[in-house]
């Protein structure tokens, strides 16, 4: 199958001395915190991400996805799991944040056809609002799949109904929408979309993955991982890939014995979004 | 005090650095992946990624566990090996307004030999360091660091293809890294890494499996550095030639550390991951340091804390 490139960086990153001018805490352990950055707000697309560096000087930096963009303000969801995201989450009004970015090649929503749905699990609806609000105003009709844990863990429907998009959703415990998986609701209705684009934990997108090859639709997946660099330098994130993918960095056919119909490419550089027909996992 | 600012060059086994602040095999790409965010030229070099005979996709993932002050890796020596390298690769190191010190690895003796001699024929390479201590490849990487006698053959057969400076880098996972130092300075290396990252590991409680794709894994970060700079105190007291100090250095005063026990220059790894500015706030920390005590190089100080360095030199 013949599938476009996700769109290349436009704009070198940079480091990008930020100040903190918002924070809000929308469900218990999930933080927003907005910062005026105006060079990453001109220059950061759908699906690409920054690298926080820890106030503390302490741990290495955290890859998040950027949430809202508005003006000269950037916002960042983050979920508090452990020493680096909890150090993240109490950065309050007029605190300096260091950010990396913008970082990775993002979402392809131009090859998303024009009834798209949009699957997010978690804080995986971060990246989510950006492609939303940039295929509705292509004139695309966009769906959320949100799901998560319970509803109160469910944050900012109302912002993603006010850009424009269906809001369906879907809790572990039935307390909002579909009991169950938001895949199982997507399993479901999904076959009129024109293609889907996905971003939660990772048996999620394996989901999203195996239901999208049912509906025969193609997805774009936001993979998640732990980076160390960010950047492309380390090679600590990375996800075996198709050769024949167009993301795929050149490698030599390797040797006797390991030789593969894969690569291993790298989440923070050629991803994190990559075509799920195309990822080895 | 002096009237100048004090000089941070320094010259490890015939290497000339502009500062004293290398980035560690692995952490840094080949440096291009950084040139967004720091200027390349107020660092001392960068030591490539370790390039290998034959290509090698590396370990599966996972490759990183963060861990209490620290990191574990598990990359496996992914490469596109020498011939590619080589071919596709080298050329683009030419613009780099810092010194370039290409890394090889192997699996045989004369691994370390020939792709040796191949890389430091190029004149983007400035110096070679071996690296005979990788932890996370499934057989016989480590062993050359571990083993008095494969040292000495892996470091002889580098030397024998090549006049640039050769650095040897050393593994923390040995019973008397000293004796190992004297092997390899006998065998004709001009500079010794101190060290690569000590092995570890870590379980996941709620899978019971290990966290890593390969199990096992090389941990790096502040961690390690007392570990580290222990080892440069006591490779410091038994060999002549220089050492590049490394092991969770995150700071100015943790490089003088290594410096203070003897290391000639340090490198930076994992310390780029908290914050790619690193290495210039290291440099400029080391300068204020100098300029207050009076000194007018890094050199001056060098080996200060240990007696027995001071002793040999």
């Amino acid at each position: 199958m013949e599938t476009p490139c996700m769109p290349a960086l436009e704009m070198s990153p940079a480091v990008h001395a930020t100040v903190v001018s918002d924070r809000r805490e929308p469900a218990p352990g999930i933080v927003i915190v907005g910062v005026r950055a105006p060079q990453l707000a001109a220059s950061i697309r759908a699906g690409q991400f920054v690298m926080a560096v820890p106030p503390s000087g302490e741990r290495v930096s955290t890859a998040l996805g950027v949430y809202e963009v508005e003006g000269d303000r950037v916002s960042l969801m983050l979920v508090v799991v452990g020493p680096r995201t909890r150090e993240l989450a109490l950065l309050s009004d007029g605190d300096s944040l260091a950010l990396l970015g913008p970082l990775g090649n993002g979402f392809d929503c131009d090859s998303l056809g024009d009834d798209v749905a949009l699957v997010a699990g978690g804080v995986g609806v971060a990246p989510m609002l950006l492609p939303a609000r940039d295929l509705v105003a292509r004139g695309a009709r966009v769906t959320l799949y949100y799901g998560a844990r319970t509803a109160r863990a469910l944050v900012d429907i109302a912002l993603f109904e006010a850009v424009g998009a269906t809001v369906v959703t879907a809790t572990d415990d039935g307390t909002l929408g579909h009991h169950g998986y938001v895949t199982d609701v997507l399993a479901r209705d999904g076959a009129r979309h024109s293609a889907i684009a996905a971003c939660g934990p990772s048996p999620m997108l394996r989901s999203v993955a195996r239901v999208a090859r049912q509906l025969d639709l193609r997805a774009q997946l936001s993979l998640e991982e732990t980076f160390a660099c960010g950047v492309g330098a380390c090679w600590g994130c990375v996800v075996p890939l198709d050769r024949s993918s167009a993301q795929a960095p050149k490698f030599p056919d390797a040797a006797a014995g390991e030789s593969r119909d894969y690569v291993h490419a790298r989440i923070c550089k050629e991803g994190p979004v990559f075509w799920a027909h195309e990822l080895r996992w | 005090m002096v009237d100048t600012q004090p000089s941070l060059a320094t010259n490890l086994g015939g290497l000339l650095l502009s500062a004293p602040t290398l980035m560690g095999s692995g952490c840094y790409g080949s440096g291009e992946e950084y040139a967004p965010f720091i200027d390349l030229a107020r660092i001392g070099g960068v030591v490539l990624k370790s390039v290998t005979r034959l290509p090698r996709l590396g370990n599966d993932a996972p490759r990183l566990v963060p861990v209490a002050s620290g990191l574990l890796n598990a990359i496996g020596l992914q490469n596109p090996g020498i011939d590619s390298y080589l071919a596709n690769d080298v050329a683009k190191f030419a613009d780099r307004p810092c010194a370039i010190v290409g890394s090889v690895a192997g699996f045989a003796i004369e691994d370390f030999g020939d792709v040796t001699e191949r890389l430091a024929a190029r004149a983007e390479i400035d110096a070679i360091e071996i690296n005979i201590s990788c932890p996370n490849v499934a057989h016989e990487g480590e062993t050359f660091a571990c083993d008095p006698k494969l040292a000495e053959r892996a470091t002889q057969a580098a030397r024998a293809r090549t006049k640039k400076p050769l650095i040897v880098k050393l593994s923390p996972n040995v019973t008397d890294i000293a004796s190992i130092a004297r092997v390899v300075e006998a065998a004709g290396a001009d500079a010794l890494a101190v060290v690569n990252t000590v092995r570890g590991m870590s379980i996941d409680v709620d899978r019971q499996a290990p966290k890593l794709g390969n199990v096992t894994g090389g941990l790096s970060g502040a961690a390690i550095r007392p570990i580290a700079v222990l080892a440069v105190w006591e490779v410091a007291r038994a060999v002549r030639i220089p050492i590049l100090g490394q092991g969770g250095i995150e700071t100015a005063r943790d490089a003088l550390e290594f410096v203070l026990a003897g290391a000639t220059a340090i490198s930076v790894g994992t310390g780029n991951f908290t914050d790619p500015r690193a290495p210039i706030t290291i440099a400029d920390g080391i300068r204020a340091y100098l300029a207050a005590r009076g000194c007018a190089s890094i050199e001056e100080i060098v080996g200060a804390a240990n007696p027995g360095y001071l002793a040999r030199r």
